[in-house]
């Protein structure tokens, strides 16, 4: 047992509302800046879409992630016949257009324009080279359905559905949506730190957050290749690549991260998480249908003495373990099993995890009504979002683990529910309890971890000990101003 | 005495405490006296809910420095007290203030004689009025390039009128200008994709600007979020000589209401911001043509 200690995270779909609050908090904090103006480290997706970039998760298109390859892990990237010959040319980056040219807007002209009859107007202009643009794509094209014939219709989840299936999915009465933020997963696996030749990117060892640094990278870009979720962005104006720093200067001073503190739904939670990196390549090699639970075998209990003395031998401060124990992400993961990786097939081990949204998939319309269903247990099998869907996407299409989800989701609701309406039999709620697998001393915490959790309990941020953890030829009054995102030393080249 | 006393609104700043020290929600004071007043009027105890902030004075400065939370007035229906976010009605249903109505309960059905002339003393169905009846067709007529859609201007998603939504970051998030959402099966019928640009227009004005095609929109219906400015990515309109095009509101109207034009009866009783007619400008019917290029 190798154990590691990783600040992870969960989102908890089910109440997203979409308002982009989190992407414009990071926007404002990260990415203003020239180079970043199309970088959105924080995204808010709706789904079925194609997102941002564009088709995002179509690894035949970007090559990101690994494969399996007779036992082996490789990189999809890497993985190509002349692999050597591409070092120098990278034929499946993401290109201006697959994110978006960022615009703005000739404002001046509102206040120089002649005079005249006609009310002057403040036309979209390129940011990159000034010049009027026709805005065709942006971060957020599809949001709610925008576009649904061209985006939600052309969505890479749909791949194993039918057309029939299609067709009712983008009928009015069974149309559904759902938002999908999403942030770097900070991988245990992570394709972008294998992809970099200059070996530029690295996992912070003990916080587990994954960094580039800004004066090692050499503008290789395999990084953005590598990584399936293409959370690593090239900086045109520093030829730097940069991605979420899941704000680590934040958590160093025990705050949350801007998009978790400014989560308006409060759909968030942040929290250590120990794991046995012995298990790493072995949970990375399982087939798909195993990955999920491969994941969380190697996600370590932290009550457990045996995982305690492992941590502490390892150098994992106490401070750690005991956040460890009171993580809401450790509960949601591990525990109730009610948070799945997003895309477990790239085989990066992203340390998020998502509470897959029960209402888009049992809600239903009756009487021109939207109503959950009323039929608990027979609803899944009658789902407007087709279960297959959501294996897709947060299962590696194993459809039992999002079932299991949705039972223990569904039993939480109606023990809720029968308490609060009183219109569902005892007996229809134990067996629902029963058939989740849970009791309802823990339909009672999920309920509360879920719904009433405050702050504190929703952000369970370790003390980071920085000055401990900074390399120890360091002066920590030199490195103290030097917290943040960028260079520690100008650029002084000679 | 006298004159000295008198509170100087020789700049911004004085005036604006002026107004934080006379007003109920931003003096503890003057709250604990409106209270007083009330419970004379209504018969039941109420300072209590300004007893423990009757100290508490806001002053511009105050306001600077960080976000306040302003008191519990009887101005207001709501009780804010020890962080409890604002709700309309706490003092009727909890303190059991009397409603503002001519019975101090809360009314549904309206005895008064405008309302039962207009059939609307109980809540009524109005059935949508025919869009050739209202005149917005008389010289714009229907042709083989166009529909006609119900034209809904709706809060937006992020935005209240032009606020939050009219900035770089918004703007980026979405499509860039206030697009009108329409149905897929609308939008092929004009032989319009999504994101083409459109004309939309009635007698009384135009819009241009592009189609957010989308089948989350019902058939017959377009949908334009309001109140945007009309300064960012306008065009020019082909049908109106090529002069800049309008906003939202350009191809609604102002009709006003006449039930809420009548007065002087219980809570029918005009006050600013209170009691008064509403603009109905919100929705209308429009035609929608495709544009091939807009002209700046
Ligand atoms: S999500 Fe992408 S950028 Fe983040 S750690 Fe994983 S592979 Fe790297
Ligand atoms: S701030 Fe929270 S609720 Fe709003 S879009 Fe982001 S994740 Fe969703």
């Amino acid at each position: 047992m190798d154990v590691r200690a990783q600040v992870s995270m969960v989102f908890h779909l089910d109440k997203c509302i979409g308002c982009h609050t989190c992407s414009v908090a990071c926007k404002n904090i990260w990415t203003d800046r020239k180079g970043a103006e199309y970088m959105w480290w924080n995204n808010v997706e709706t789904k079925p879409g194609t997102g941002y970039p564009t088709l995002w998760e179509d690894q035949e298109k970007y090559k990101g992630g690994w494969e399996r390859q007779n036992g082996d892990l490789r990189l999809k990237l890497q993985n190509r016949a002349g692999g050597l010959a591409n070092l120098f040319h990278n034929p499946h980056l993401p290109t201006i257009d697959d994110y978006y040219e960022p615009w703005t807007y000739r404002y001046g002209d509102l206040f120089t324009a002649p005079e005249g009859d006609d009310q002057p107007t403040a036309r979209p202009i390129s940011m990159i080279d000034g010049e009027p643009v026709d805005i065709e794509a942006g971060p957020n094209w599809d949001d709610d359905l925008s576009g649904s014939p061209i985006y939600a219709k052309n969505d890479p989840n749909f791949e194993s559905i039918t057309d029939e299936e299609r067709r009712q999915l983008f009928e009015l009465e069974r149309l559904v949506f759902f938002y999908l933020p999403r942030i770097c997963n900070h991988c245990v696996n992570p394709g972008c730190v294998a992809a970099c030749p200059a070996g530029a990117i690295y996992k912070r060892g003990e916080d587990g957050i994954v960094l580039t640094s800004q004066e090692k990278c050499r503008a290789w870009r395999m990084c953005i290749s590598g990584c399936p979720y293409k959370k690593v962005y090239f900086n045109w104006a520093t030829g730097k690549s940069e991605k979420c720093i899941l704000c680590y200067p934040r958590l160093e001073t025990g705050q949350a991260p801007a998009c978790f503190h400014s989560c308006v739904g409060r759909i968030r939670y942040l929290g250590v998480l120990l794991y046995d990196a012995e298990r790493i390549e072995a949970a990375a090699k399982v087939t798909d249908a195993q990955l999920v639970e491969a994941q969380r075998a190697m996600i370590l209990d932290p009550f457990d003495a045996d995982v305690r003395a492992g941590a502490r031998a390892n150098g994992i401060p106490d401070a750690m373990l005991d956040a460890a124990q009171k993580s809401p992400v450790y509960r949601f993961v591990k525990t109730y099993q009610l948070a799945l990786p997003l895309h477990a097939e790239f085989r990066t081990l992203p340390m998020l995890f998502y509470v897959p949204p029960l209402l888009p998939v049992v809600g239903a319309r009756e009487n021109g009504a939207y109503r959950v269903a009323a039929d608990f247990f027979s609803s899944l099998e009658s789902a407007r979002v087709p279960i297959r869907y959501m294996a897709k996407l947060f299962a590696a299409g194993n459809e039992a683990e999002v079932i299991a989800v949705y039972r223990r989701l569904i039993a939480v609701r109606a023990y809720k529910r029968a308490e609060a309406v009183g219109d569902i039999a005892p007996e229809a709620i134990s067996e629902a309890l029963a058939e989740a697998g849970i009791t309802p001393d823990e339909a009672e915490a999920i309920y509360h971890l879920t719904s009433m959790a405050t702050f504190d309990e929703r952000f369970v941020i370790p003390p980071l000990a920085r000055e401990v953890n900074i390399e120890a030829t360091l002066d920590p009054f030199t490195h103290k101003p030097h917290a943040g995102f960028g260079f520690n030393q100008s650029l002084d080249r000679e | 005495m006298g004159r000295r006393d008198l509170p100087s609104l020789a700049d911004a700043v004085d005036a604006a405490d002026v107004i934080l020290h006379l007003a109920p929600e931003t003096n503890g004071e003057v709250a604990y006296r409106a209270f007083k007043a009330e419970e004379a009027k209504v018969g039941l105890p109420l300072a209590d809910l300004a007893e423990r902030t009757r100290g508490t004075r806001y002053t511009y400065s105050d306001l600077l420095q960080q976000p306040r939370r302003l008191l519990t007035s009887p101005c207001w229906s709501g009780i804010v007290n020890d962080g409890r976010a604002y709700a309309a009605y706490c003092l009727n249903t909890e303190r059991l203030v009397p409603w503002r109505t001519l019975t101090g309960r809360q009314h549904f059905y309206l005895d008064h004689e405008g309302y039962i002339a207009f059939g609307e003393h109980l809540p009524t169905f109005k059935p949508k009025p025919d869009p050739y009846a209202i005149g917005e067709f008389v010289k714009s007529r229907a042709d083989g390039d166009s529909i006609m859609l119900n034209y809904l201007t709706p809060h937006g998603k992020w935005n209240i009128h032009s606020t939050y939504y009219d900035n770089h970051r918004m703007l980026t998030l979405s499509r860039g200008l206030h697009p009108l959402w329409m149905n897929d099966a609308d939008a092929e019928q004009i032989g319009v994709k999504d994101n083409d640009w459109v004309e939309v227009y009635n007698d009384h004005g135009v819009v241009v600007t592009r189609a957010n095609v989308s089948a989350r929109v019902p058939r017959g219906i377009g949908i334009l979020y309001h109140a945007t400015e009309r300064t960012i990515s306008v065009p020019r309109s082909p049908l109106r000589g090529n002069r800049r095009a309008g906003g939202h509101n350009s191809v609604t109207r102002t009709r006003l209401k006449p039930v809420l034009m009548v007065g002087g009866y219980g809570q029918f009783t005009y006050a600013f911001n209170y009691w008064g007619p509403t603009g109905v400008n919100r929705d209308t019917y429009v035609l929608v043509r495709r544009l091939d290029k807009p002209d700046w």
